[in-house]
């Protein structure tokens, strides 16, 4: 019988978990524990709905239903002095909430304090874009669609920003797999030579550890080189590796290999 | 106005050298090779230090040049992606006959570290490559031993002959 | 022409049809001067741009899909790949989010050897932009002195890690090595050269006329465009933003060392090269300083936190479950707390964050690397309307880019 290996999260997963292993958790602390946070988070609440807040690793997290985003990031920006947005991204929660969790990570720099903006979208529905706030999300959220297929609604510029225009499938997704799916594989052989070249050229090599041992011409074999297609079951012959052409460079002695001393003496 | 007699037999000898055009020919070639800048990545840095100051290219005749009309030897230092790998092969159809190709590290030559999406699994499924370097990333010192060694190959090779097709994977 | 393809020549630049002067130029993504794989699709007027289009994702590598396949560790050395100018500070910024996440305290000889190997990375990084700018420019003397002096320093972290470009000096809970015999005194045989060497790349380029001409109010960004584009390091600090994250979320022990951020308010790529070049003065001073510091430090190197991080090797050899535990570390992973976290590192280039999300299993659940790079690339989309085409290369260099950090 085939593994069954689940189709809609692909990557690497551990092979072994105790059964009795809980996972510790980083430790969370209240807002209120913080004077400036409690204070950023009471503005925030005053005009919008907030879901959750705490504090973990020194940033103060806070999540907002996503249909706010715009408005919270614009009080963020203009009334708290969150003037910097460092980072914006999705999480793909697809396969367990079907949902992508996006987070706006942003610095102020009078306060010292960074916040984590954090709300949940489903899959097909659009976010409103932040780069009328924050110039720094124009590519940002061309990458987050790039990675993730998330909508951005009001984007000047709505493209694939790393991976080529035609390229299929977004590879952040946890659908997507490490090594790409059938067009990714020939991506660059279709679009350069054709599809009838993929016989020719044959299918990728994801073997790391792979030899061929009866290529010696491409790789790694100096030394061993034989011509291509040449039998070698008894073995390669060696070749010599000389440093210089026979006939010798102008001016350049020779060095013949049986010129040479090997020095067993160690105080010579 | 005064005759000079040079008597060739006795005074050093004819001012001739006897060769053959292949020699000549190669010995220009393998002492001139100007490189293609393809530098993509980290190689790419590797690169320009042995064109710099300590490991000095220019006195094996290698000049970087940034046209590839200009230049006979492409050094592809560095992770070829797939959104990459057309202008890597439009490059290559760009530079003059007779043309060679070093594939500068782990990642030109197989892909390397990066077995991902994105990553061409060695540049030699675009463009035939006469040259892999091992090394993430290669020193300078094992570029010049892979110049040295295209300067061998480029001087047992015949010089008249147009290039045979290179063999593509 | 050797194989049969199907590309067509690109036909943006034949655009006789048009009724404006406009002219498109393809610029990139194997251009020398453009740092990388830089494409910028320009409209010009005359010389004059209009529009400035970057198109980037030339050197993407998927490593944010290879760290959720990866145990931490085995993702360490792929950080080198990013800004592989300064690789240690890339290893640093990760192997500290991932100690955040687990709540390790760092051997403070450790800190120390961090600090050491952050700071030389910086003045490679610093001396190899110096180069390359100077190089685009067209001052090829620069080039080759400031590449004489990244030897020497080359040298020195060879001496330690034995890698050059790619060190993978930094583990996840201190370093795996300490310092040679000789580094020390290498280092500071070359803290007594670098000030005058310094002092030369200045007396050559300060009051250089064609260095002037292509740098004062060259690429002027205002503090605002600054902030909004989400600049750091050198670029923000250059646009009258006193910045450093070294000074304001100290980590390590930057705030036991003495040290300035230079600031300028011109923001032009002048301000730039000295905010640069006096950085390279700062880190050297900082280097002076971590000598006696180094030598009053205890020789531990490794956190002790036997859940993650593996003993040292003579526990290993001597002792059986210092050998399971490694064993289970190196096959399995370790697995930190679920959780996230985002910590920011003053990368020579700016703020290199890492956003890791844990699930509580060996392979984060989602790794963000925010390079700050790709902002810096994103603001040519701004920055370059209105100036000529040689403007382009010199305002690149300026913005000190490296692709992949950009394109990751």
């Amino acid at each position: 019988m085939r593994k069954y290996t689940p189709k809609k999260d692909v990557q690497a997963k551990s092979y072994y978990t105790d059964r009795f292993w809980v996972a510790p958790q980083v430790a969370k602390s209240p807002v209120e524990s913080d004077a400036t946070f409690s204070e950023d988070l009471a503005a925030i609440k005053e005009k919008f709905e907030v879901l959750d807040a705490y504090i973990q690793v020194d940033q103060m997290v806070v999540y907002i239903n996503a249909k706010d985003n715009f408005d919270v990031i614009k009080l963020a920006k203009e009334d708290l002095a969150y003037t910097q947005m460092s980072e914006l991204s999705a999480i793909d929660w697809l396969a367990d909430k079907g949902q992508f969790e996006i987070f706006y990570q942003m610095l102020s720099m009078t306060k010292r304090k960074r916040i984590r903006i954090k709300c949940f979208i489903d899959e097909q529905e659009p976010i409103l874009s932040v780069e009328k706030l924050f110039r720094s999300a124009d590519w940002s959220e061309r990458e987050m669609y790039d990675m993730y297929g998330v909508i951005v609604n009001g984007h000047p510029f709505m493209k694939r920003i790393l991976m080529p225009d035609d390229w299929s499938g977004h590879p952040l997704r946890k659908t997507y797999p490490l090594i790409g799916d059938e067009a990714a594989a020939w991506y660059e052989v279709d679009k350069i030579f054709g599809k009838e070249a993929r016989d020719v050229i044959g299918p990728e090599i994801r073997d790391t550890a792979r030899i061929d041992r009866y290529d010696t011409e491409r790789f790694s074999r100096l030394g061993h080189e034989v011509p291509h297609g040449a039998a070698i079951p008894e073995g390669e012959p060696k070749t010599p590796l000389a440093y210089q052409e026979d006939g010798g460079v102008f001016l350049i002695k020779k060095f013949h290999e049986d010129d040479s001393v090997i020095i067993t003496d160690r105080d010579r | 106005m005064a005759q000079h007699q040079v008597n060739y037999t006795q005074d050093g000898g004819l001012p001739v050298a006897l060769t053959t055009i292949d020699k000549v020919v190669n010995w220009g070639r393998s002492n001139s090779i100007w490189a293609l800048t393809y530098g993509l990545a980290c190689c790419g840095i590797e690169m320009m230090a042995s064109g710099a100051s300590r490991y000095d290219f220019d006195r094996y005749g290698t000049i970087f040049r940034a046209s590839p009309r200009q230049s006979e030897l492409m050094i592809v230092a560095g992770t070829l992606t797939k959104k990459h790998a057309e202008f890597i092969k439009r490059l290559y159809d760009q530079m003059p006959e007779p043309r060679w190709v070093i594939s500068m590290g782990s990642c030109a030559n197989t892909g390397g570290m990066f077995n991902t999406y994105a990553t061409v699994q060695g540049v030699d499924r675009v463009i035939p490559v006469d040259l892999y370097l091992p090394g993430c990333a290669p020193r300078p010192e094992t570029l010049q031993y892979g110049v040295m060694l295209l300067q061998k190959k480029i001087r047992a090779s015949k010089a008249g002959k147009a290039q045979k097709p290179k063999r593509l994977m | 022409m050797q194989d049969t393809n199907r590309l067509r020549p690109f036909f943006e630049n034949i655009a006789f049809d048009r009724d404006d002067n406009e002219v498109i130029l393809n610029f990139g993504p194997q251009h020398p001067s453009a740092h990388g794989q830089l494409r910028l699709m320009l409209h010009l007027q005359q010389e004059q741009i209009v529009k400035a289009h970057p198109d980037v994702g030339y050197l993407h590598r998927g490593m944010e899909k290879m760290a959720e396949n990866m145990i931490y560790n085995e993702f360490l050395p792929t950080t080198d790949r990013m800004d592989y100018i300064a690789s240690s500070s890339n290893n640093y910024g990760f192997a500290l989010a991932v100690e955040k996440l687990l709540d390790l305290e760092v051997p403070r000889r450790a800190k120390v050897i961090r600090m050491m190997l952050l700071e030389t990375n910086r003045l490679m990084s610093h001396l190899f932009w110096l180069a390359t700018t100077a190089l685009d420019i067209g001052a090829m003397t620069v080039f080759l002195y400031a590449f004489r002096e990244r030897e020497y320093l080359m040298d020195l972290i060879e001496d330690y890690c034995g890698a050059r470009l790619t060190h993978a000096a930094i583990r996840i809970g201190g370093v795996p090595l300490d310092l040679q015999d000789t580094f020390i005194a290498d280092l500071k045989k070359f803290l007594e050269k670098l000030p005058a060497n310094i002092k030369d790349y200045e007396d050559l380029l300060d009051t250089n006329r064609i260095w002037l001409m292509r740098m004062e109010n060259v690429g002027v960004i205002s503090t605002d465009m600054a902030l909004s584009w989400g600049c750091t390091g050198p670029m923000l600090r250059a646009s009258g933003v006193e910045w450093d994250i070294r000074k304001e979320e100290p980590y390590e022990l930057y705030d036991e060392v003495d040290f300035d951020i230079p600031v300028s308010d011109k923001g032009d790529n002048y301000a730039r090269y000295k905010v640069y070049m006096e950085e390279m003065r700062q880190s050297a001073r900082i280097l002076d300083q971590l000598i006696p510091m180094y030598y009053e430090t205890t020789p531990e190197l490794m956190a002790h936190a036997p859940k993650y991080i593996s003993g040292s090797k003579l526990d290993i050899m001597t002792q059986n479950y210092s050998l399971m535990q490694h064993f289970v570390l190196v096959t399995q992973g370790m697995r930190p707390p679920v959780g996230e976290v985002y910590v920011a590192t003053e990368s020579p280039k700016g703020e290199l964050g890492f956003y890791i999300n844990s699930q509580g299993g060996p392979y984060p659940y989602k790794l963000k690397l925010r390079a700050p790079s790709f902002w810096h690339t994103g603001i040519l989309t701004d920055l370059l309307p209105g100036h000529y085409i040689p403007d382009v290369v010199s305002i690149i260099g300026t913005t000190n880019i490296v692709f992949g950090e950009v394109d990751r």
